[in-house]
């Protein structure tokens, strides 16, 4: 008998998963309690309190790069900026959800802890070094978010934005899966490192029919995921039926997983393969700035509004990817964080907004914003210029730096097509801002308590109520990020590239 | 030979005998109803009617239970490899199985709390 | 038996239930063929993890299997959730959501 003994459990460098996996189970289980104030208060602080724990954890960590559980993790500063994106992410959606409507109506406890399971799930998958963990970390994303689209349950939408998620979501990871299937075939590897030998070994089955397929079809579960046109059409609609924190999470933190599990997957298992999937994934961006762009231009809810938007910028990443140096990388890093910040500004605004006036998230909840609310007008305002690359903000420098990358890693005409979609995206960014100041406020539209409103929205929360001095602060925060790091983009450029510095096998 | 059959002979007697004993060991152990309903005469008195309609609907009940049975039925699937690999593994795959049904034991505690055992 | 035949049956399971997911009106159907859909997956792990004789890809499927199951659970909860708000069970009849 063969004396086998069990991997080696590095609990320093598993611990940011460790404590927010913990704090999943805390909050699950406090949230069982009865005193109320146990459930509205306790239960949120404790979720906070596990998600800085574990962003403090990842900062002690900085520097590791190691490979933990026996290969299947890989602790690096790559995987470890991204855990701190979603971190933060997480935290801020927190704050929007603290008076929010879905927590109370699926329990605090068990929304928190999807949240916290959710954001494991995504720290899972930027540290997955096989195709084992790569499937695992999907799923430990996707799943919680099903339940979480689903959380508002007394409103239909909410329940159909859940249900279409969970098929189409679903859809993506069985042929996600079964691409995957065939990669292990083809090359009899789970391993990403083991995968990159047998593609890069004389005669190996880089140009085997079996890898090939496979490849195909992982590109394409991935693009469900990411919501890469033409792989986007539940984005609209999972986003909008979604409770706005939860559509917050999704836009910002699933894209930070989903972007850094595909810098893994495309630049250190398949990087030998590049001549087969970088045009196949440059098409897809092109088609998915173009797509995203058009699509949003006649939208009136900024839920939608934002959703298109965030399929064209996925688009924007992706060309980062596709060149495949650690140029390509770092832009993807930097524009990741600007990408974060510069959207929880926008759905914080709108979240306020729709407690304000009981519109919902149309844009007229917007309207003549400028005058009576600057405290809101602003921030949106800077998200909006931000997200369309405005000069000034930290949106420029990292479309500057995407652009940069594509020229230099020979795909200038990628750089081209960002610009123009860029171009394009004022359209309706410009819109919204235009909403803010410098039309009036619709006088049906009760500013603060009281007062009927002439037509809501048959999901409306039951009426006008303050929108929380939380909300207000984020909105603040996070527009202070894009405008800060557009003036001195040294710190976050810092990060960027120690980041991109862990794939030392690029160049 | 032949004796190569005597575990199955032994295992369809055991078989034979055990199905006597339940058929009839109710009728002698089990209290007598005094009247009898319709249900007494279906072949599950407590399950579903062994005759469905087309009309027939599941009560949500059975869907809450039935969801909460796959649920943890399946996760039970990774004992298996630790079971067979037991003796190889020694303390560590008892440590792990330990953990595993640790935090089984936190989703069992947490669907009892809530509520969801309770039939409706 | 040469492996081939195992790839085209897990080919076909796959096509059935991509087949399914896309025309079927009912979720529990939809719901259904999604299982096909990673079973065919599982399929084709296992038979490949025979060819190249390593367990990993029958860790694979093992893992595959119970988050099928979670998936299933997820969509079954929220189908009863449809239903006790008495919505309309037919993915064709959601228009809720104009997508």
């Amino acid at each position: 008998m063969i004396a086998a003994t069990g991997p080696h459990i590095d609990v320093e460098a598993l611990s940011p998963l460790l404590a927010l996996t913990g704090g999943g189970l805390v909050v699950l289980l406090v949230g069982l309690l009865r005193p109320r104030v146990v459930r509205e208060v306790l239960v949120p602080l404790l979720a906070l309190a596990s998600l800085a724990a574990a962003l403090g954890l990842a900062i002690w960590q900085w520097d590791a790069d190691e490979e933990i559980i026996a290969g299947a993790l890989r602790v690096d500063t790559l995987a470890l900026a991204f855990t701190a994106f979603v971190i933060v992410a997480a935290a801020i959606t927190v704050l929007l959800s603290w008076r929010a409507v879905a927590p109370r109506e699926a329990a605090h406890g068990e929304y928190y802890a999807m949240l916290l399971v959710s954001a494991a799930g995504m720290s899972v998958l930027v540290q997955a070094q096989n195709l084992v963990s790569l499937f695992i970390g999907f799923e430990l994303l996707s799943v919680p978010l099903y339940v979480l689209c689903a959380s508002e349950m007394r409103r239909s939408s909410s329940l159909e934005a859940g249900l279409k998620y969970l098929i189409i979501g679903s859809v993506g990871s069985a042929t996600l899966l079964y691409g995957l299937a065939l990669i292990y075939g083809a090359t009899g590897r789970t391993d990403f490192a083991a995968i990159a030998d047998a593609l890069n070994s004389v005669g190996g089955p880089v140009s085997d029919p079996l890898f090939l397929t496979g490849l195909a079809l992982s590109v394409v579960g991935l693009a469900f995921k990411v919501s890469v046109a033409p792989f986007h059409q539940w984005t609209p609609d999972a986003y909008e039926g979604a409770p706005t924190p939860v559509t917050a999470f999704m836009a910002t933190a699933t894209k930070v997983a989903a972007l850094g599990v595909i810098i893994r997957f495309f630049d250190v298992a398949l990087i030998n393969a590049q001549p087969d999937w970088a045009p196949a994934l440059a098409a897809l961006a092109t088609i998915t700035i173009v797509v995203g762009n058009v699509g949003a231009i006649g939208q009136t809810s900024v839920k939608r509004l934002l959703a298109w938007s965030s399929v064209a910028q996925a688009g924007y990443m992706l060309a980062g990817i596709v060149v495949g140096t650690q140029h390509g990388i770092e832009a993807v890093a930097f524009y990741l964080a600007a990408y974060l910040v510069m959207n929880m500004a926008a759905f914080a605004v709108v979240v306020a907004r729709a407690r304000e006036t009981g519109l919902g998230d149309a844009i007229e909840a917007l309207e003549g914003i400028g005058q009576s609310k600057p405290l809101l007008a602003w921030p949106m305002t800077i998200a909006m210029l931000g997200l369309a690359g405005i000069p000034g903000t930290a949106g420029f420098i990292g479309k500057f730096f995407l652009i940069d990358g594509a020229v230099d890693g020979d795909y200038a005409w990628l750089g081209i097509v960002i610009v123009v979609g860029s171009a394009v995206s004022l359209v309706y960014y410009l819109k919204v801002v235009a909403a803010m100041w410098m039309r009036p406020a619709p006088r049906s539209v009760p500013v603060l308590a009281g007062g009927a409103v002439d037509d809501p929205p048959a999901d409306a929360p039951a009426g006008p109520r303050a929108a929380g001095g939380e909300v207000t602060l984020v909105a603040v925060g996070c527009a202070a990020g894009p405008v800060v790091f557009g003036v001195l983009p040294g710190p976050l450029f810092d990060i960027a590239r120690d980041a991109a510095a862990a794939m030392s096998h690029l160049f | 030979m032949l004796r190569s059959y005597l575990p199955a002979l032994v295992f369809l007697a055991i078989g034979g005998i055990l199905a006597l004993v339940f058929t009839y060991a109710n009728t002698l152990l089990g209290p007598t109803p005094r009247k009898t309903v319709k249900a007494t005469y279906e072949p599950y008195e407590s399950g579903l009617p062994s005759e469905v309609k087309r009309t027939f609907r599941f009560g949500i009940s059975f869907y809450m239970i039935a969801m909460l049975f796959l649920l943890f039925d399946v996760e039970v699937i990774f004992l298996f490899p630790v079971a067979v690999k037991l003796r190889e593994f020694g303390t560590f795959a008892m440590y792990e199985a330990i953990t595993f049904i640790g935090l089984l034991a936190v989703a069992f505690v947490y669907v009892w709390r809530r509520g969801a055992l309770s039939w409706r | 038996m040469s492996i081939e035949w195992y790839l085209v049956v897990s080919a076909m399971i796959f096509c059935i239930g991509a087949g399914g997911v896309i025309t079927r009106r009912s979720p529990l159907v939809t719901l259904l063929c999604l299982e096909l859909m990673l079973n065919a997956g599982n399929l084709a792990l296992i038979a490949f993890s025979r060819m190249w004789g390593n367990a990993e890809g029958q860790v694979f499927a093992i893992i595959v299997m119970v988050v099928a199951a979670c998936e299933v659970c997820v969509g079954l909860g929220v189908i009863v959730a449809m239903y006790r708000r008495r919505l309309p069970i037919d993915v064709d009849d959601m228009r809720e959501l104009h997508g």
